[in-house]
């Protein structure tokens, strides 16, 4: 089936344009594959994240017709319009070409809180531990969809305030109450909605939120 | 100190990367995509213990230390789940003893459970499996593994530059005297003059290769691997017998991928899953474990695997799964290296050995140290 894939290009000498590409696919072949079968044959300056390819590394979060979503678990069936798939990158980062953007606005947040990466999981026998990485891709999706991250640039984030309320064992650093912290959510939850892997973290937030205000949590610094 | 460019982004090459970094050389690396695009960042997720190509006890052997290592300097990457060989079929079951003999012969710690006791742990199993031998695999999220290497390579001043591409040398006098390389985020062509080049490309290592007018015997080996909608176990499930199509079930973060194919093709730029791959991986799958049937595929995706080539073999079965260093030297030119082959559990392995390589051509007296320092994490690739 013909598919148009008009795709928002941003270049580091500036100027934005929308580029338009026809393009033969199956319908549920993904938006990932597709926009790498036109970097690979169409337009090779076209720049993009990509990694796994299957939903569990977070690289390839875009705007597509409109809505935050893992280009690469997005079948290109199901959200073409008219035969249209429009592509933009994720709001609230910086443009570094195309589609990708810097995440440092999330990552640079890490330092402040340092997050575990890894959740303890219950063991079926007594003498078997198990750890599995949190299912939180880190994609960025929550912080594009987040109308307080895209305004409010000291504020911690949705994924980050959910990792850390997860992982948080009765103690969290100071900025987590603060007002860049849990107090600046506006509870829109946005993040919940558009979050590709259901992580919650607008529900994490109100959470951490309520243990605080109940003192269960003690704040360090 | 010299220059040394990195081409390639995925694991080795940020391995490489770090390494050179590690021993004081100025290295810049360049990936015509982003970090992990290629083939490491499509990797199924598994850190093998090295039980898979246990009929290779030194593969295996190798497997298993980088295991080891890797859990060591970066233990926030991985999850710490192991992984189970399920004997389903009564062949299954005659390949007991010759992989617990050559699991001891490797020095993998192993452990035989009850059918009661791994139906206990794993409830989505075959509860028709004949026999089960418990080993040390992990699993990781590839990308995050491949930035914590590119921030480690950074903190020691290494220059990572993705969405640059090489698109030609020049060879002058038996050396690279320059690379001419497309930042396609200007989108603009700029030369660099290297002291020297390591081809760190993976499956594409020989069309990189050519362009400096070399060869590399880079067998480009697909896989086809789909992802199920849903976790359906914590530990890493193998078939118990010889690797095969559709006889390992990987789960990581909230997912489980069932893998995978093998076979050849000429340009790994040109692979798509054929749909018969699928079919046979949700019925191979489902052997293990009958949930996999029922849920939803959530993605089908092919990683072309960089296997060392040499004669005819045309499945990507037969061909090795160690690595190789080509010291393009022996083709007239002096300063420029291939690596292919290896696994991403091997790779810091092999970037300590190319690093060994390189460093004796470039008179760098520094050992790697990859081993015992440990790695920056991910997020650290973001700042600065």
């Amino acid at each position: 089936m013909k598919y148009r894939l008009v795709v928002r290009r941003v270049k580091a000498t500036g100027g934005r344009r929308f580029d338009v590409f026809e393009v033969e696919a199956e319908p549920d072949e993904s938006v990932l594959d597709v926009v790498e079968r036109v970097s690979l044959q169409g337009d090779r300056t076209l720049t993009f994240e990509h990694a796994c390819h299957h939903g569990v590394c977070g690289a390839c979060g875009m705007v597509i017709n409109g809505v935050e979503r893992l280009a690469c678990i997005t079948r290109i069936g199901e959200v073409a319009r008219g035969g249209v798939v429009v592509v933009e990158p994720l709001r609230g980062f910086r443009v570094v070409s195309d589609l990708a953007v810097d995440k440092s606005r999330m990552f640079g947040k890490y330092r402040l809180v340092t997050p575990t990466t890894l959740e303890k999981l219950d063991s079926r026998l007594d003498r078997v531990e198990f750890e599995k990485l949190y299912d939180c891709t880190e994609c960025g999706i929550c912080y594009s969809a987040c109308p307080i991250a895209n305004t409010f640039k000291d504020y911690l984030g949705p994924s980050l305030l959910a990792i850390v309320s997860r992982s948080a064992e009765g103690r969290v650093p100071a900025v987590i109450d603060s007002r860049a912290g849990v107090w600046a959510c506006h509870a829109a939850f946005e993040c919940s909605v558009r979050c590709p892997v259901d992580f919650k973290p607008g529900e994490s937030i109100m959470r951490l939120r309520r243990r605080l205000l109940k003192g269960e949590v003690e704040v360090e610094g | 100190m010299p220059n040394v460019l990195v081409v390639g982004g995925g694991i080795t090459g940020v391995a490489v990367a770090y390494d050179l970094a590690l021993r004081g050389a100025r290295v810049t690396l360049v990936e015509r995509g982003s970090l992990g695009a290629g083939t490491s960042g499509r990797t199924h997720g598994l850190l093998h213990s090295g039980c898979r190509y246990i009929a290779d006890v030194e593969v295996a052997r190798e497997c298993y230390t980088e295991n080891v290592i890797l859990r060591r300097i970066a233990p926030f990457l991985f999850e710490k789940n192991g992984g189970l060989f399920v004997a389903i079929s009564d062949d299954d079951l005659g390949y007991r003893d010759f992989f617990l003999k050559q699991c001891d012969k490797a020095g993998i710690p192993v452990q035989e459970l009850s059918r009661e006791e791994a139906l206990r742990l794993e409830p989505n199993l075959n509860p028709g499996l004949k026999a089960v031998i418990r080993v040390p695999d992990g699993t990781f999220d590839p990308l995050k593994v491949i930035l914590s290497f590119a921030a480690s390579a950074k903190l020691h001043s290494a220059v990572i530059k993705p969405f640059n591409e090489v698109t030609g040398f020049k060879v002058e006098g038996g050396r690279v005297v320059s690379v001419r390389i497309l930042d396609k985020t200007v989108p603009r062509e700029y030369e660099v003059k290297p002291d020297f080049v390591v081809n760190a490309t993976g499956a594409w290592a020989d069309k990189v290769a050519r362009l400096a007018g070399l060869r590399v015997p880079v067998k480009p080996s697909p896989g086809v691997m789909v992802a199920l909608d849903g976790r359906i176990g914590n530990m890493v499930f193998n078939r118990l017998n010889k690797p095969g199509d559709g006889d390992i079930i990987v789960h990581h973060r909230g997912t489980s991928v069932v893998g995978t194919t093998s076979w050849v093709v000429e340009d790994p730029d040109k692979v798509a899953p054929p749909r018969e791959h699928i079919e046979l991986m949700i019925r191979r799958g489902s052997e293990l474990a009958p949930v996999v049937s029922r849920l939803r595929v959530k993605a089908v995706y092919v990683s072309s695997r960089p296997l060392v080539g040499e004669g005819a073999a045309s499945s990507g079965r037969e061909v090795s799964r160690s690595f190789a260093v080509i010291d393009h030297s022996r083709e007239g030119v002096e300063n420029f290296v291939s690596i292919i082959g290896g696994k991403f559990t091997t790779a810091r392995l092999m970037a300590e050995k190319l690093g060994d390589f390189v460093s004796e051509r470039l008179g760098i007296a520094r050992e790697s140290s990859t081993a015992s320092t440990p790695l920056a994490p991910y997020w650290l690739f973001f700042e600065g």
